[in-house]
């Protein structure tokens, strides 16, 4: 390492790197600084991801039965098949609303429970704790528990009965079955965007709060004017985070409701397990991830634009 | 960009990744001792301990067997990783075959034709196998799965609990030749009326495993799909009237739980269940009183039905001669005795109630006689089509609309048959 | 910012509290209680709320019928390298990407983004076929290679640049009138700094990894080899029904030691995010 820096440091040892200019000019050690840096993210995104993403569309082009081995070029028929799939209308209308609903419920709950738990008041570590709990409990039991909480005889129903209400038949239902999938999920994962929101808010500095406070701004005035701006490049993180991780979700669905009732939950990445895993067309099922993957690569993109718009002091 | 730096270290990374997995590794296609691995989606240690005993047998006699290993993988995950170990490369020896994916595999070409290596086998008997459980893995003549478990469907009766509600228990109504559906409904419904609990519980359907609903509309003589699989037969006026029927049972006379509700027979919530017999070993000796009879009989007089599961040899194997030897061998006369503890057997000649009532110590003679013999012997199998996967995912989501209290009962499976015949004629 | 705030305004607080928090405690309650009773109790109606006969059973039977403790390792120790791995890995791409200006650095950032992008469920068929080519079937090498340099790591990536970002200019104009190099400035002045997005890093890496379940299950087939959450799915009776006491036990087991290090560890971890806040 120390032999390379000498070498690398000094024009010197490079005689025949052109006299006029040193050629390594501290913006080209710089630059080589940074390509060395990110060589093993990049080598590892190349290995794990961009070339398993380049088979994908690989097998995309073929008609793939893995029972039989057949293996045969098909050209563009699964992106045909795509765009003439009956489903796939209900199927993006179900993951639009999924995620919509997951990532509106989850950043909103998130920044409540982090604005309640900022409060000068005792217990907040306690209170903080069983937020953040759900986040560590393996997902089969959490999904298992809520599945049977969620039943029409089950613990939600009895506890909205002695309320006098008659609660519905949650996971039976067109409409309630996709918001108790939302709401499983939210309170599984809300832990981790209300600490992320928790520590933005402990960074706003309190004599902005107590200036405002002189100018007679009300409470939700200062919220709105000097908690979110401040806190804008977390609800960024977040957001892209959540949405992104709202386009994956895939166990709670199976266990839940298996997409159902009717196709009301079938949202894009447990279409595409039913077409590759249940139904063993390969090819369609990664023709399915391509658009998958084109869909998620567009939300991410436009986030990323609209992050000059509206996230405060981003470079 | 231009063509900089970067897209050449992305290509340069691209490339050496393209070499490496190209020539790294090698696939073991040794001719050297045979590791035979067969998948399995039971992880219970009775069943685990059973199979590694008789492969440790094996293997005593076969030196050229090094290993016969059982690869445990859950039940949910079944399909999904077997199916990712053949797409990889690395399929396993033997695996155990669901009976939904039973047309897929044999149709399919993966599995390797065992009736040569079975009937050649030493002692194996092969006329000894019932011929209606083999039906299923069978395609051109040539049979491509032993069906190792084959499992009727009986109901279980919480005689306690139809005793409260002052019914006649089914024995009674058996000897009385009135086991039908009709009383059957009204019992269960009478036992939701008196004693709050749930009267009949069709185990695993919970509105979404429709094809345990078989066990309900054979008594009508309804069908699925017809029997070349080419035309859906859930318009047919048979099955209209036994889905009016059933329609009619949950939600009028409650005698079934409604969708979203569940009821455990073996804790005691329902009067009566159907279920395989090999969930007797769930049965509590200091629980109810209980009792084992057939399906009570339909319209069309009495019927069984019967779930199975089966052993294929992969074709593809580098030792699938070895592998179907094994599997000869697991499954010749003595070995097949020893699995009976666990699953039913295809053998006739195994097919007795004493050679079942060692396995199942809880089941008397009469009740295995009659539900399970009988049942075999008698019985169609649930339904099962090329693609069931789609095919059964289409079905339930059609039948969705069926589970709300004012559905029209004939709209609705007129709905499923304009789903599923553009499959079903494929 | 925090205000004091009036008796009744605290009542009120706690109140909303509480209520708020049942439907984050009762399931994982639910989960520790009831794999301390007997079958037919866990599913009674109406739940019960304290086991009404406690036993310790279904714990040992964990270990009776599963190499439990070995498993707890293996989690135990492929999340930590994981996490460690993950940690170096993204540290340093998160800093050239937020710190240093290079060609290509935009297509180069959305390239590994694109990591972030990909459910696992897309790409695991090539993974596996790569990873058997390679004979590392049945090996806990894909559990650790593919979270370090694959898709997860993206997140942690994006997590330190956007730290990074954050860091004011005047730090390595200092450094370098002090003489130090890039990488001595990173190794020396920014990473220091960030250790409260290392933290989030490590938190978010480390559950990734624990909670991992398609992966192990498609990749390992030895039981002395599993991870907890496959091993969970072991624990089944003899017709494939889950045997719900052990399953909860060993769920249980699971979970609890992670909550006690994030309750130890979280004064810690959300004051040193909020000292330097995650500014993007």
């Amino acid at each position: 390492m120390t032999r390379t820096d000498t070498r690398v440091g000094s024009v010197e040892a490079r005689p025949t790197l052109g006299r006029a200019r040193p050629f390594w000019t501290s913006r080209r050690r710089d630059q080589l600084t940074g390509y060395l840096l990110i060589t093993p993210q990049l080598l590892g995104s190349a290995i794990f991801v961009i070339l398993p993403l380049i088979l994908v569309v690989w097998y995309s082009l073929h008609e793939w039965n893995v029972l039989a081995g057949t293996f045969d070029f098909a050209g563009a028929d699964n992106y045909q098949a795509l765009a003439e799939d009956p489903n796939l209308g209900a199927v993006l209308r179900a993951t639009g609303l999924f995620s919509i609903g997951l990532v509106v419920f989850n950043l909103s709950l998130a920044l409540l429970l982090a604005v309640l738990l900022n409060q000068k008041l005792r217990g907040t570590i306690l209170f903080r704790t069983l937020f953040f709990s759900p986040v560590v409990v393996s997902l089969v039991a959490w999904t298992i528990v809520w599945g049977f909480l969620l039943q029409d005889n089950g613990g939600v129903n009895s506890l909205l009965d002695t309320m006098g209400v008659d609660g519905p038949n949650w996971l039976r239902g067109e409409g309630t079955a996709m918001l108790s999938v939302i709401v499983v999920q939210v309170f599984k994962n809300v832990g981790l965007n209300m600490v992320l929101f928790l520590a933005a808010l402990q960074g706003v500095p309190a004599n902005l709060y107590e200036a405002a406070e002189v100018d007679g701004a009300s409470r939700m005035r200062q919220f709105g004017l000097i908690t979110v701006p401040l806190i804008s490049p977390t609800i960024l993180l977040t957001s892209i985070i959540t949405v992104v991780g709202s386009l994956q979700v895939f166990a709670q669905i199976a266990v839940l409701t298996q997409g159902g009732p009717g196709t009301s939950t079938t949202v894009l990445v447990y279409y595409l397990y039913q077409q590759a895993f249940q139904f063993h067309h390969f090819g369609y099922g990664a023709t399915l991830s391509i658009l998958l993957f084109v869909i998620v690569l567009a939300l991410t993109v436009l986030q990323w634009q609209m992050r000059k718009r509206w996230v405060f002091h981003e470079s | 960009m231009k063509p900089g730096k970067g897209s050449t270290v992305v290509a340069a990374a691209l490339a050496g990744v393209l070499a490496l997995s190209a020539c790294g590794g090698g696939e073991a296609k040794d001719n050297g001792p045979a590791n035979l691995r067969m998948t399995v989606w039971s992880a219970n240690e009775a069943h685990l301990k059973l199979f590694n005993e008789i492969a440790d047998e094996y293997r005593k006699t076969h030196p050229d067997v090094a290993e016969i290993k059982f690869d445990p993988i859950p039940f949910e995950n079944y399909s999904t990783t077997l199916t990712t170990q053949i797409a990889g490369g690395n399929a396993p020896d033997l695996a155990w075959v669901l009976e939904s994916s039973a047309p897929d595999f044999v149709a399919s070409g993966a599995l390797l034709p065992l009736d040569d290596t079975l009937k050649k086998a030493d002692g194996y008997q092969y006329d000894d196998l019932s011929p209606a459980t083999l039906k299923l893995w069978q395609n051109d003549g040539k049979l491509y799965g032993y069906p190792f478990s084959t499992s009727p469907f009986g109901v279980f009766v919480n005689t306690d609990l139809l005793k409260k509600a002052g019914q006649k228990t089914p024995a009674e109504l058996i000897a009385a030749g009135q086991w039908t559906w009709d009383n059957a409904l009204a019992a269960a419904a009478a036992v939701n009326g008196k004693a709050g609990k749930a009267g009949l519980v069709i185990r695993d359907f919970d509105y979404k495993g429709w094809d345990n609903l078989s066990t309900f509309w054979t008594g009508w003589g309804a069908r699925a799909w017809s029997e070349d699989g080419k035309s859906c037969g859930f318009a047919s006026p048979e099955m209209v009237d036994a889905m009016t029927t059933l329609h009619k049972a949950i939600f009028t006379t409650k005698a079934l739980p409604g969708p979203g509700t569940t009821a455990d027979f073996f804790a005691g919530d329902a009067a009566m269940t159907i279920t395989q017999i090999s969930r007797a070993s769930l049965l509590k000796d200091d629980g109810f009183a209980w009792d084992l009879v057939p399906l009570p009989a339909g319209p069309k007089g009495p019927y069984s039905v019967f779930g199975q599961g089966g052993i294929g040899v992969m074709k593809k194997s580098p030792h699938a001669d070895v592998a179907a030897d094994f599997l000869a061998f697991l499954t010749n006369p003595t070995n097949s005795a020893k699995l009976a503890q666990f699953f039913p057997p295809p053998r006739q000649s195994q097919l007795t109630a004493e050679t079942l009532a060692k396995a199942n110590p809880k089941l008397k003679p009469e009740q295995l006689q009659k539900v399970v013999i009988d049942g075999i012997t008698n019985g169609v199998v649930k339904p099962n089509h090329a693609g069931q996967a789609e095919l059964s995912q289409q079905v339930r989501a059609g039948l969705d609309p069926l589970w709300q209290p004012d559905a029209d009962v004939k709209a609705v499976l007129d709905g499923v048959c304009a789903k599923i015949q553009p499959l079903l004629a494929k | 910012m925090s205000r004091d705030l009036s008796r009744r305004t605290k009542l009120v607080l706690y109140g909303v509290l509480l209520v708020l928090a049942i439907p984050f405690v009762f399931p994982t309650w639910w989960m520790v209680t009831s794999s301390l009773k007997p079958v037919a109790d866990i599913f009674a109606f109406p739940p019960q709320l304290l086991p009404v006969n406690p036993r310790l059973d279904a714990y040992r039977r964990v270990f009776e019928l599963q190499p439990f403790g070995q498993q707890y390792l293996n989690s135990l120790y492929i999340a930590l390298v994981v996490t460690i791995g993950t940690l170096a890995v993204s540290a340093l791409a998160g800093y050239a990407f937020a710190r240093i200006r290079f060609r290509g650095q935009n297509v180069l950032f959305l390239v590994v983004l694109a990591g972030l992008l990909i459910p696992s469920e897309v790409t695991i068929v090539p993974l596996f076929q790569m990873f058997f080519k390679l004979g590392l079937i049945n090996t806990h090498w894909p559990l650790i290679l593919v979270p370090i340099f694959g898709a997860p790591s993206v997140l942690a990536t994006f997590i330190m640049r956007q730290f990074f970002i954050s860091l004011p200019g005047e730090l390595e104009e200092a450094a370098r009138v002090d003489g130090l190099g890039r990488f001595a400035t990173f190794w020396r002045i920014a990473l220091p700094l960030s250790r409260p997005a290392l933290g989030a890093v490590a938190i978010f890496t480390f559950l990734h990894s624990w909670n991992l379940y398609l992966e192990p299950i498609v990749f390992l087939s030895s039981p002395e080899k599993f991870t907890l959450p496959q091993t969970l799915t072991q624990f089944v009776d003899a017709y494939g029904g889950p045997m719900w006491d052990v399953q909860l036990a060993a769920a249980s087991m699971t979970a609890l030691p992670v909550l006690v290090v994030f309750v130890i560890a979280q004064k810690q971890f959300v004051e040193g995010l909020a000292h330097t806040g995650l500014k993007g």
